[in-house]
Parts: structure tokens; sequence; C-alpha cells
């Protein structure tokens, strides 16, 4: 049917999309659902891309001083809405992605509207399988860790959570950085793949289809944000027999999944409980 | 001194635009705790239903504003049966992602039949200068500004005047309570959602015979903007959101006349930090959610 050729870059692209998921679960479970992620993504590319371009750096270095970026990048927008509740945070993460975006527009060092081009390729399949290997590990150890029990008591109840004696200030910033870790490596070895990052990668709506992964996938357990990201990466391309009708297809499973999964695909379920009952602890605003 | 002038009477045609989306965003949201994504698409389909029947009507402009109203508010009507109803009292990113899917579809549907590129509009009305003390404005510009102000104000008085808008601010205040005394939430809620479309529309409308084109795409150049303004502003206060509307528009009128056009959203959105870094409800203020 469809050849090697054709299957290859769709599952590179999901598994970065993997990657980045799991850095937005992270940060995430401590209540901070940043709609900045495609922004602080490319950040890690642009880093990236300009020490292995212009300073010659070698692959693995570069890729760790993206993360090491990106963990500031996420610290310091923790730290900006610490104080803030839920719904401003999200916005405030929103403007800052959209205003990095503008700034980068306006850099000639980093080609401006045009983007960053002339990236060596360095991500292969061996680099994309072990980088998704290492972020599903550290996501799935945050989450059975004492860190990730605490981002939950954060994300549901602060003041609960700070009676126990949790520094609230301590879990959103380490939460945020390490997500950002994440989503910031895996942007700088999508980067060395697509080998150019623009300005415009970096928008409001890119950093959604990051959210729609982890709503469609569901919020309360791993794994299901991590299938939703595989699933609706290779979905347009799968379904691209249908021809123009691909994207209003996208949109429609979208919308279905939403209607019919209200927790996502794979909820967090009672233990014992069959898989397709409502499950327990649905959060309603 | 003619220049300032001239630039913020620009922004403050941008800028009623940009409030007439917002207030029917933060109306839906008020009321429905919905926020929904498919607003800006609802504000295209009213363009292009203008379109349609300029074509295939009459290109009377009263005609193509009350058909633009009567698509949009139509689609509106069945949004808010098959997408929002069910998802009423969820999590409010779940109808954000739902609607979101729903811009996708109609996005993508319209390119199918109108192609992804702008098609041009009628213009409707003869462009000619009028002058203010010096500043010469299109008839146009000036069309498409009162069109937008007369919008508003049917809307305030809407909500602040009648039975409906009185039902609606107290939904806005308590839904359950609102119920408990009487008021049919759902009717409410399906009245709001197709008022907010219909103004979307007649908005839509007057923007594409402005500018003489109609783009499939044209949401996305409102939508983040109206989603920004019902925010900064709050949803409280309706002449809030108008106000940062229009303030918007005369700071992004500004920034690209004085400073540059490509750091005019950079403007926006640091004023956008900054005003939630210091008052996270809002300029004037929300509703609790």
């Amino acid at each position: 049917m469809v050849s090697w050729g054709f299957w290859q870059p769709v599952i590179i692209f999901s598994l970065l999309n993997v990657v980045i998921t799991s850095g937005l679960y992270i940060t995430a479970l401590s209540g901070q659902l940043s709609m900045a992620t495609a922004a602080l993504a490319a950040i890690g590319g642009y880093a990236s891309a300009v020490l292995t371009t212009n300073f010659d750096w070698p692959f693995l270095p570069a890729i760790l001083v993206a993360c090491a970026l990106g963990a500031g990048c996420g610290a310091l927008l923790a730290l900006l809405t610490i104080r803030m509740r839920d719904f401003i945070l999200k916005l405030t993460t929103l403007a800052f992605g959209e205003a990095i975006g503008v700034i980068a527009f306006n850099i000639p060092y980093l080609g401006g509207a045009n983007g960053f081009s002339g990236i060596p390729l360095y991500t292969t399949m061996p680099d994309v399988v072990i980088a998704t290997a290492i972020a599903i590990y550290v996501a799935w150890c945050f989450d059975r860790s004492r860190l990730g029990f605490a981002a939950r008591a954060v994300r549901d109840d602060p003041v609960a959570a700070a009676a126990t004696g949790i520094s609230i200030a301590q879990v959103r910033i380490i939460t945020f950085a390490l997500g950002t870790v994440l989503v910031a490596g895996g942007g700088a070895l999508s980067a060395h793949y697509v080998l150019f990052v623009t300005p415009s990668q970096m928008g409001f709506y890119f950093s959604l289809t990051y959210i729609i992964f982890l709503l469609c996938g569901g919020m309360q357990a791993l794994w299901g944000p991590l299938l939703a990201a595989m699933l609706l990466t290779a979905a347009p391309e799968v379904l691209r027999f249908t021809a123009e009708f691909r994207l209003i297809l996208y949109g429609g499973i979208i919308v279905l999944v939403v209607l019919w999964r209200p927790n996502g695909l794979l909820p967090r379920r009672a233990i014992g409980a069959p898989i397709m009952q409502t499950p327990i602890g649905s959060r309603h605003e | 001194m003619i220049l300032l002038l001239q630039q913020i009477l620009n922004g403050l045609i941008i800028g009623s635009t940009y409030a007439v989306v917002a207030v029917g965003f933060s109306l839906v949201f008020t009321v429905l705790r919905v926020i929904n994504f498919a607003h800006p698409d609802i504000f295209m389909l009213g363009m292009f239903a203008g379109l349609w029947g300029a074509h295939l009507v009459s290109s009377n402009i009263v005609v193509v504003l009350l058909l633009g109203a009567a698509g949009a508010g139509l689609f509106g009507l069945v949004l808010e049966q098959v997408v929002i109803r069910p998802l009423r009292g969820r999590d409010v990113l779940m109808t954000l992602i739902a609607t979101l899917g729903v811009a996708i579809m109609l996005e993508n549907g319209m390119a199918l039949i109108e192609g992804p590129d702008p098609v041009a509009y009628p213009t409707l009305l003869p462009q000619a200068p009028v002058h203010l003390g010096g500043i010469a404005i299109g008839s146009r510009q000036l069309a498409n500004f009162a069109l937008s102000l007369l919008v508003l104000g049917f809307a305030s008085w809407y909500v602040r005047a009648t039975r409906y808008g009185r039902a609606t601010r107290a939904i806005a205040e308590r839904p359950d309570v609102a119920a408990a005394f009487g008021v049919n939430v759902d009717v409410i809620a399906r009245i709001t959602v197709v008022l907010a479309s219909m103004m979307a529309g007649v908005a839509a409308v007057s923007v594409g015979a402005l500018y003489g084109s109609a783009w499939v795409f044209v949401g996305t150049l409102y939508g983040l903007k109206a989603f920004i303004v019902m925010l900064v502003a709050g949803n409280r206060y309706f002449e809030g959101v108008v106000a940062v509307a229009l303030g918007l528009g005369v700071v992004e009128a500004l920034v690209t006349g004085y400073i540059s056009s490509s750091l005019t959203d950079a403007v926006a959105f640091c004023l956008l930090i900054l005003v939630l870094y210091f008052r996270p409800d809002g300029l004037f203020g929300s509703y609790a959610i």
C-alpha cells in the first residue's frame, strides 16, 4: 500500500509530538495549562539551530542547551504567573507565546519573518525513538513521584495543599520548568528534522494543537495524551486519501471525541472498573 | 496633529469591529460559560452568506446585511443545539476544544467551496471622502463604524432594558439561582448564541464591504483579538469590553503609524501581560466562573 517513505516522517512527527505533549502533561499536572507550547518548542528549535549552524556545535550539546534554555523560560513563565488564577494564567502564557513570536519576527539574526533556515539534518529515527523513551520515562516517573502528587494537590486545591506544607510556588516553578525542558527538547529535535524554524509556527493556533492532544487524550492519566498525540498527528496523513476532506474530518474527530468521551480517550478509572464506564474524579468548572 | 487624529480615527474604526466580535464572544462566555472558538468562523459564515445573497438576491446593502445576519444566526442556532448544549457545565477547556474542532471544519469546509484565497466582495456603498474638520475619512469606513455602533447599541439596549436582557444578566451572576427564580436558562442560552452570531454576521458583511474582499480564514484575524479583548476587559461590563476593543484598535493604529507595523501585535500582547499581572480579573472585573 503506502511505503516506508510515507510512514517514516509520519511516525517521526507523531513521536516528536509525544515528547512535546508529555512535557505539556507535566506542566498541566500542577494546574498550569500552558498556551505557549508552540512558542516554547520553537525557542528550543531556535537555540539549537543557532548553535549548530552558526557556531558549529555538535548535535547533542546543542539539544541539551536548548533544554536548559527551555527550563529557564518555563521557570520564568511560572514566576510571572505565580499569583494568577487558572484562567488568567492560560491567557498570560498565550500572550507570552505571541509576544515571543513577534520578537523573533523582529530579530534579523534569526531570519526575521522568513525564519531560520539552513539547519543541518541531524534528527534520525533512532534519535527520535530514544528521545521519546526518555520523555515518557521522565513523565511516568514524575507522575508517580512525591512531586507529582504534590502537583496534583496544588492543582485541585491550592489552599489545602499549602496547609499540608507543600510550597505552591516551588511546585509550580519546578513542574513548569521540567515540562518545558521536554517541550524545548522536542522543538529542537523537530527543528533538525524540518530544517527551518519560523516565527509563524509559534502562534496560538499551533499551541492549541498540543492542548487538543492533551484534552482529547484526557488529563487524568499520562497515556491518554500520548495516545492522542500519536493518533491525531497521524490522522491528517492517514486521511490523505480523502483529499480535501481530511481537515474537515480531523475537526469532526475532535468534536466527536469531546462529545462522546468528555474526560478524554483514556481517563483514569477506578481499580477494576470496566473501561467504558464513566470515570471517577471528572473535574467540573 | 492631523496625522495623529487620522490614526486615532482609523484605530476606532478597526476597534469597532473588534468590539462587535468581542462582545458576542463575551456574551456567550458569560451566559453559557463556554468559550466559543467557532465564533470568529460564524463571523466568516455571515460574510459569505452576505456574499451569496448579493449574488443571488440583490446587492442592496440592507438585504445583504439581513442575509449575513440570518446566515450567521442560523449557524449559531445549529451550533448551540448540536455542540454547545450537550457540553454545558463541563470543563471550559473541553468546550473550547470542541468549538475549535467546529472552527477547523468550518474553515476547511468553506475553503472547499470558496477556495483558500480571498474573493471579491460587493462594495455596497460608493466610496467618497467625508471631511470632518480637516480629517478625511472614507464613507465606507464611516458606514462600518456607524453600523458597529448601531449593533453595539442594540445589544446594550437588549441586555440593559428588556426582560430577556435582565434574565441574561441574572444567569451571568448565578445560573442556578436564576433558574430557581423561573428563568428558562436553555431558552436564554439559545437566544444569546443566536444574537451574538447575528451581531457577528452584520459586522462581517460590513467589514467585507469595507475592504472589498471576503476570505475563509478571516476569522483568525479577529478571533484572537476578540478573545484577548474579552479577557483584558473582564466580562462583567459590556461597555468595558467595547472600550477595551476601541482602545486596542487605537493602540494598534498608533503603533503601526508611528513605530512599525511588525511590532503592532507585540505591543498589544505586552500591554495584555501587564494588565493581567496587575488586574488578574480584567480591567473592569469578571463574573466568578
